[in-house]
């Protein structure tokens, strides 16, 4: 182990573009050695281009990554023995039984045959696979892919793992032993590369989360950070007695909020409520308060809404959606 | 039905690969008038030139069909199921009736477009005179019709038994050319003598539109009424096809239902697991027992290569053994029974024959194993998987060429037995043997590396293997076609030009099949299946660089 506190990842100012549509805009992330990474956003934010980029399966319009020092783009030899990548397919092979799939992709890698055997039965054990040895690859259930998958990506012992959505699809049981399964990986000292389009599914586990929505980079850090920053800016209710002065309680509260917070403000005459997300302390809220109820108008409740984890994603991938 | 019907018609129309089908055949029907169009400004009212015409026309007609037409229905079911939609359609209020008349429906329109885009060729084949509109031309289209609807109910029948797409358009394209031309067998060598089998084989000649469309073709003379007699074969082929196209109907409807779903997975049995009785017994029957645990691959192997051996059905060495040794038999067979003098050909024609049969097994069996070498990585997602390990474009390449190439070789090697005995018969035919086999060597190589390089531009591998079929039946039946017509038609240096297309034409010539002795070939075929085939190497070097390197 040299230097546990160098970066293995570092993405520099990343950008993709497919003719005019930018599928990655400007991305700049670095890992630690050891660290589980949890990339996650919404269906068609740019995960997979990015990994892709990283495994050196496509090439940035703009930027730079490296692992481990060596280029995504220059070295694609060097990356390709550092990292074991699961893409978001499977791809099975007809005809194959789970060990002979394995032995294909070691021989792939060039490992001799004593020492492939050996490693096979390894990351069988690993991955608690070894019961499936035997079966044929295209009849395998989705979970028991998502370990051979896992498997074949530890053949050669890379130093780091990429794996695009291990978890869709899977049960909620299989959802842990997959989560088990990366906290024994990243044990073992190597470094993650996780992708999901669900927060909670994985984030747990990670020592450092990124958001990304529609290719831009919306949040970094480890998941308390992330959550501090969110909760920076609370969410708040003024319940109403009746549904006719809402509009009236809306404008007030957008007059007395900063011009970047006044978008959030919205009416919902049907539930007689008034919803804001804002910065500001509990006594500057206080005066607002005051005011609506000097006016007269008829406030029943005033309460914040607590934000767990998937408040915290949806408001960040909400955040700065484009308006139509 | 209506939905059923108007999305498998628009399905078929929207795909690029009809655009191009419906374009080929118009283009080259009216490319193929125009060039046996008279010169001179009189219409020729002995109407040989225009007969001429007419054959040609009717032969690339049957062709066309054959080779376009199956495509369709094949993997029109078997798509549908692997991507779920089926299943939908099923569970709609539409009965396995509806969807399969449907289907069927569409697949038909189809081919009546294709069919009348060639219209206006016909058209000007009747201009030329002495051709019979409607004895002639319009029995021709209803024959070509027949042919069409025997070739969809085919398809779709395999299409709801086949595993995969890229498997249905192999089998069904298999049995439409048995159809055609495997049913005329039995009546050849039957020929002349009485008895059930001369029975049977007459009835199994009905089914192929062969000697139909010939027999069409060749009344030209006489228009009076010698179509239609009773042995001409035409309505007879018109019935039979019908009605063998409705028992498949039927049967392909039966099966229409959720019990194609209900298919348990393999659950990967071993024999290493199992008794020592069952282990031997196993070994006595397979030689080589499938279902052994395999050891790793050696490293002085190209994985790749072993990879897939393993990964298609037949590469499996049991099955290898079992296709070889059914070569080495018939190819004994065919030698013996020359020897024996009970059918009165001679060595040259045996030889011939062998050479047929090696050049038949070398054009069907490489492009289904080398058409999707590349489009079933890119379907199943190994592509990806491949691209992220450190194997080299190189050994990539090298690798999937070079399993096909001794899968053949092996087939090949088998089939010698016969020369052997051959050249045991008339040892002044060493050399001849000598030359003919490198000419299959070179056909066995050009084959493979033109369908590696067509089949690499596709992304699926039933397209892929469709396609390649139809550019090798193009240059292998092509230059026989215009051999068959030597005399009439075309002259001696048309023929010999063609003959170089393949190197088929020089190894029947060199070994002295009659009929091909009298063409001078060589070196000139061999120069051109080795230039073709290097062409077809680099492309298909280029085609793999460019789809592994970075997008
Ligand atoms: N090869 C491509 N050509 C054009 N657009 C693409 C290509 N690959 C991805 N995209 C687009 O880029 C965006 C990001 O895609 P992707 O990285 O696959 O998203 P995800 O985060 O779901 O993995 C999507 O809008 C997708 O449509
Ligand atoms: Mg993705």
């Amino acid at each position: 182990m040299n230097a546990p506190a160098e970066n293995v990842l570092d993405i520099r100012n990343l950008s993709k573009k497919f003719g005019d549509f930018t599928a990655l805009d400007n991305l700049n992330l670095s890992l630690r050695r050891g660290q589980i990474l949890g990339f996650i956003g919404p269906n068609g934010a740019g995960k997979t281009t990015t990994i892709k980029i990283l495994v050196g399966a496509m090439r940035p319009t703009s930027g730079s990554a490296t692992i481990a020092g060596a280029d995504c783009v220059r070295d694609a030899r060097r990356i390709k023995r550092l990292v074991g990548f699961m893409p978001d397919t499977f791809g099975a092979y007809d005809n194959m039984r789970v060990r002979e799939y394995l032995d294909f992709f070691g021989a792939a890698f060039g490992i001799p045959r004593r020492a492939r055997t050996k490693r096979i039965d390894e990351v069988l054990e690993t991955t608690g696979s070894g019961w499936m040895q035997d079966r044929y690859v295209e009849a395998l259930s989705h979970g028991m892919r998502q370990r051979v998958g896992v498997a074949r990506t530890l053949l050669h012992d890379p130093e780091m793992l990429i794996l695009d959505e291990p978890a869709n699809g899977l049960d909620p049981q299989a959802r842990i032993e997959m989560r088990d399964l990366l906290l024994k990986l990243a044990g073992m000292g190597k470094t993650l590369i996780v992708t999901s389009h669900i927060l909670p599914e994985l984030s747990r586990i990670c020592d450092v989360v990124a958001i990304i929505t529609q290719g831009k980079l919306r949040a970094f850090g480890t998941l308390e950070q992330i959550m501090r920053d969110l909760r920076q800016r609370r969410t708040f209710e003024i319940q109403l007695c009746a549904p006719e002065r809402v509009e009236t309680v809306a404008s007030a509260v957008r007059e007395a909020l900063e011009p970047g917070e006044r978008d959030s403000v919205k009416a919902h005459p049907h539930e007689s409520l008034v919803r804001f997300d804002t910065a500001r302390s509990d006594t500057e809220l206080s005066v607002i308060l005051a005011a609506l109820v000097g006016r007269g108008l008829d406030v029943a409740q005033f309460r914040e809404i607590p934000k767990d984890l998937e408040d915290a994603f949806l408001s960040v991938t909400r955040r700065e959606v484009p308006a139509a | 039905m209506i939905p059923v019907f108007t999305r498998e018609f628009l399905g078929i129309l929207r795909a690029p690969r009809s655009i191009w089908a419906l374009l080929a055949a118009a283009l080259a029907f009216s490319s193929l008038v125009l060039a046996r169009w008279p010169a001179g400004d009189l219409v020729d009212l002995s109407g040989s030139g225009s007969r001429g015409a007419f054959l040609v026309f009717a032969s690339a007609l049957l062709g066309g069909v054959l080779l376009l037409v199956p495509a369709f229905p094949a993997t029109s079911i078997v798509r549908e199921r692997n991507k779920g939609t089926l299943l939908l359609l099923l569970n709609s209020p539409l009965t396995g009736r509806a969807i399969y008349s449907g289907k069927f429906l569409g697949v038909l329109a189809f081919a009546g477009l294709m069919l009348c885009t060639t219209l206006p060729a016909a058209a000007a084949v009747y201009a030329m005179g002495g051709v019979d509109p409607l004895r002639q031309i319009g029995l021709l289209y209803a024959v070509l019709a027949v042919v069409a609807i025997l070739a969809t109910t085919i398809g779709l029948l395999v299409s709801t038994r086949a595993a995969s797409p890229d498997a249905a358009v192999r089998i069904t394209y298999g049995l439409v050319f048995a159809v055609a031309f495997l049913t005329l067998a039995p009546h050849a060598l039957t020929k002349g003598t009485n008895g059930i089998y001369a029975l049977i084989s007459q009835w199994l000649r009905r089914l192929s539109p062969l000697p139909v469309v010939m027999h069409l073709v060749g009344q030209g003379g006489s228009v009076g009424g010698g179509i239609l007699e009773k042995d001409s074969g035409v309505w007879q082929f018109l019935v039979a096809g019908l009605g063998l196209s409705a028992v498949l109907a039927v049967a392909t409807m039966l099966q229409l239902n959720h019990l194609l779903f209900d298919r348990s997975r393999d659950q990967g049995k071993i024999t290493d697991d199992q008794s020592t009785l069952v282990r031997w017994f196993r070994r006595l029957v397979y030689l080589v027992d499938p279902q052994r645990r395999k050891s790793g691959i050696p490293v002085f192997l190209n994985p790749v290569m072993v990879k897939e051996f393993r990964t298609r059905r037949f590469g499996r060495f049991h099955w290898l053994l079992r296709l070889a040794a059914v070569c080495a038999v018939v190819s004994l067979l065919m030698t013996l029974a020359a020897t024996n003098g009970t059918m009165d050909w001679g060595v040259e024609t045996i030889g011939g024959l062998l050479v047929i049969l090696q050049i038949a097994l070398v054009v069907l069996l490489t492009p289904s194993l080398s058409a999707g070498l590349i489009s079933s990585e890119r379907e199943g997602g190994g592509w990806n998987l491949l691209r992220s390990t450190t194997l080299s474009g190189w050994r990539i390449a090298s690798g999937k060429l070079t399993s096909v190439a001794w899968t053949m070789l092996l087939v090949l090697a088998a089939t010698l037995p016969g020369y052997l005995v051959m050249t045991w018969i008339k040892p002044t035919m060493w050399n001849q043997v000598v030359l003919a086999l490198i000419s299959v060597l070179l056909a066995v190589a050009m084959t493979l590396a033109v369908s590696a390089a067509v089949g690499a531009f596709h992304s699926r591998t039933a397209s892929a293997t469709v396609t390649v079929y139809v550019v090798l039946m193009l240059m292998y039946l092509g230059p026989l076609v215009v051999w068959a017509f030597r005399d009439d038609p075309f002259g001696r240096p048309l023929v010999e030009r063609a003959l170089l297309i393949t190197p088929l034409g020089a190894a029947l010539s060199v070994i002295g099949m009659p009929g091909f002795a009298q063409y001078q070939l060589l070196p000139a075929a061999w120069w051109v299946a080795g230039i073709t085939c290097i062409v077809a190497l680099v492309v298909f070097a280029i085609q793999v660089w460019r789809l592994l390197k970075p997008e």
